[in-house]
């Protein structure tokens, strides 16, 4: 378990309650493996390498782009990114795609969004070889999450179900409500709870009463994209608050990013909290780093398995 | 109270009803029969009933029937290559290897290389992840027929608290997945599970799937709640002759029957939902290859 330093609060009595949980500094441990094992996939002579595609507008994921070369570069992940014009067609794209699936050189293939609008994203996404698949949306990774094959899982999902883990918990029993059910983030992490043994709730905005199952649970996590969702008396005492949401809200004081949970309140009541930023975001970048070497290293051992001839 | 006892048998029977009529209609508006190919390796005698019933149910609704038996020691290779033969052959719309395989062949190997179109099993890793997600997929067919049976039930499953006791890949999971689909909260409760009998008292509706002879008592029900029994054990029944022995759930049925609102019975409940649910997928991947309609009803 990573803990931030105490926020300087003098007065004890005020102290929140929860230890706020140091994303950052979990991504940083995370990178430090992802390093180590990228160097012994280059002394094996595969060198990850990463693939990032963004069409039309290269300035909106320009962000994401830059953050993510950073992180490679620190990490001994190769990255490279390519842009193609707004009028490209499907099915041209589709065959950029199959020409990286083949091209033992590129290990993963990060499809970066927004896309234009003739463009779905799930038909790019479904066109990504599962061996490559580091951002873990094709439905073949999602099913082998599924099947309690962790292999590589959408990045924001396993960041969050890595950040409980670090936590001083057991996870068989564990008692979770998961507050969304989004395709990306609350439903994989719900399989990938109830793979490690946990007893899942997810919740939605049909559920009757969210503050009934939140308060049973030993550990919450909430990805709805609603500022304040969450408050204090919707949790248990001492339970873990894992806030995937990243909202711009504005205050007297400017534009802020805060989570879907109310952090004061629920500060007082859990007995750890993410904080955001800083919380899950920075290990999701890592966990796409962490997807990098898993993929360079299955496409290893694959590559092995089946050109490897047996000896008599 | 006692429960109302939702007959599967009688609702089965509906829904390849249902699956004739849509059959019929294919046939005369668009000349198009739908086809189910089965495919049994070696000789298991549980297997070979299987397949009977179900090739002979396929013609019952209209549809044409393929059967494939081959003999115990065919090779994956060959396997491999009847399967690819099915995925190309425009008259076959679903496939189902009857499993268990025999051991030297790798069943999710030859499972995931059944075309995830004509996967009426739901069993393809593509498929198992469409439906984790929701979006549209070829559903196993046990936890649909379970599904159907709610929806009829209830009319509207949104908002009620579903608890699913189990999390197999082939009924827990998928279940949890459609009642997710279908605006449930849901719970997926196993044998980690804390305090289960405080979870299940929560739940509107249950979902038993863990194959332990009437483990959940009537005591554990929510009044009024609805219990899905798709638990099939077999138990020794003294009370009808030495050596004699009896079908039973997951759920004590006498006692769960006095507090539920509605609940299936082992035998009657589920079971014969299940090949029922395999002619609804077959006739849905035949209209989705065709770019038509799917039919309303036979799927989620």
């Amino acid at each position: 378990m990573i803990l931030a330093k105490s926020k300087g609060c003098s007065k004890a009595m005020n102290a929140p309650r929860a230890a706020v949980i140091d994303g950052r500094a979990i991504a940083a441990k995370l990178r430090a493996e992802v390093a180590a094992e990228a160097k012994e996939l280059v002394a094996a002579g595969w060198k990850p390498s990463l693939m990032s595609i963004s069409v039309g507008d290269a300035a909106a994921a320009e962000i994401y782009v830059r953050n993510q070369r950073k992180q490679a570069e620190s990490t001994g992940v190769s990255y490279e990114s390519r842009n193609y014009p707004a009028e490209i067609s499907l099915e041209q794209l589709v065959g950029v795609i199959q020409g990286l699936n083949a091209d033992p050189n590129v290990n993963g293939i990060i499809i970066q969004r927004p896309l234009p609008p003739h463009i779905p994203v799930k038909a790019l996404q479904k066109a990504v070889h599962p061996l490559k698949d580091v951002e873990g949306m094709h439905p073949a990774s999602i099913g082998n999450i599924v099947y309690n094959d962790l292999a590589l899982g959408p990045c924001t999902a396993v960041a969050s179900v890595e950040i409980l883990k670090s936590l001083p918990l057991k996870m068989e029993g564990l008692d979770v409500t998961v507050i969304g059910h989004s395709e990306i983030v609350g439903k994989p992490i719900a399989f990938l709870l109830m793979g490690l043994g946990a007893t899942v709730t997810v919740c939605h905005h049909m559920t009757r009463s969210v503050a009934m199952h939140s308060r049973a649970a030993d550990a919450v996590f909430v990805a709805v994209g609603k500022p304040g969702l969450v408050t204090g008396d919707m949790l248990k005492p001492g339970a873990a608050l894992i806030d995937i949401g990243i909202n711009r809200i504005e205050t007297p004081d400017g534009p802020r990013t805060v989570g879907d949970a109310d952090f004061d309140s629920c500060a007082e009541v859990a007995g750890w909290i993410t904080p955001v930023p800083g919380g899950v975001g920075p290990v999701t970048v890592a966990t796409l780093m962490k997807n990098a070497v898993l993929a360079t290293r299955m496409q290893m051992d694959h590559y092995r398995e089946s050109y490897t001839i047996p000896a008599e | 109270m006692t429960a109302e006892i939702i007959d599967g048998k009688a609702f089965a029977a509906k829904v390849r009803e249902k699956v004739a009529v849509h059959v019929a209609r294919l046939k005369a508006d668009h000349d198009i029969q739908p086809g189910l190919a089965v495919v049994l390796v070696g000789e298991d005698p549980a297997s070979q009933v299987y397949v009977r019933s179900k090739g002979k149910m396929t013609t019952e609704v209209g549809m044409n029937s393929y059967e494939h038996k081959l003999d115990v020691g065919t090779s994956e290779a060959d396997l491999l290559a009847l399967i690819t033969q099915l995925n190309n052959d425009p008259s076959v719309h679903g496939i189902l290897v009857q499993l268990p395989l025999p051991d030297h062949l790798n069943e999710d190997l030859v499972i995931n290389s059944i075309d995830p179109a004509k996967d009426v099993d739901g069993f393809h890793i593509s498929n198992v992840g469409l439906l984790a997600t929701g979006q549209k997929s070829m559903v196993p067919c046990t936890p649909l027929g379970c599904l159907m049976m709610l929806r009829n039930h209830h009319g509207s499953l949104s908002g009620l608290d579903a608890v699913v006791i189990g999390r197999s890949n082939i009924v827990g999971k998928p279940m949890a997945a459609l009642l997710l689909g279908d605006s449930c909260t849901v719970t997926i409760a196993h044998s980690r599970t804390k305090d289960l009998p405080d979870v299940v008292r929560r739940a509107d509706i249950v979902v038993a799937a863990v194959g332990r002879a009437e483990m959940v008592p009537g005591d554990w029900i929510k009044k009024g709640a609805t219990v899905i029994d798709v638990g099939i054990n077999r138990i020794d029944a003294p009370e009808r002759g030495e050596g004699k022995t009896r079908l039973v759930g997951d759920v004590d049925f006498a006692t769960a029957s006095q507090v539920a609102g509605a609940i299936t019975p082992v035998p009657g409940g589920v079971g014969p939902m299940t090949i029922a649910c395999l002619l609804a997928n077959t006739v849905t991947a035949c209209s989705r290859a065709n770019g038509l309609v799917e039919p309303e009803g036979l799927t989620v």
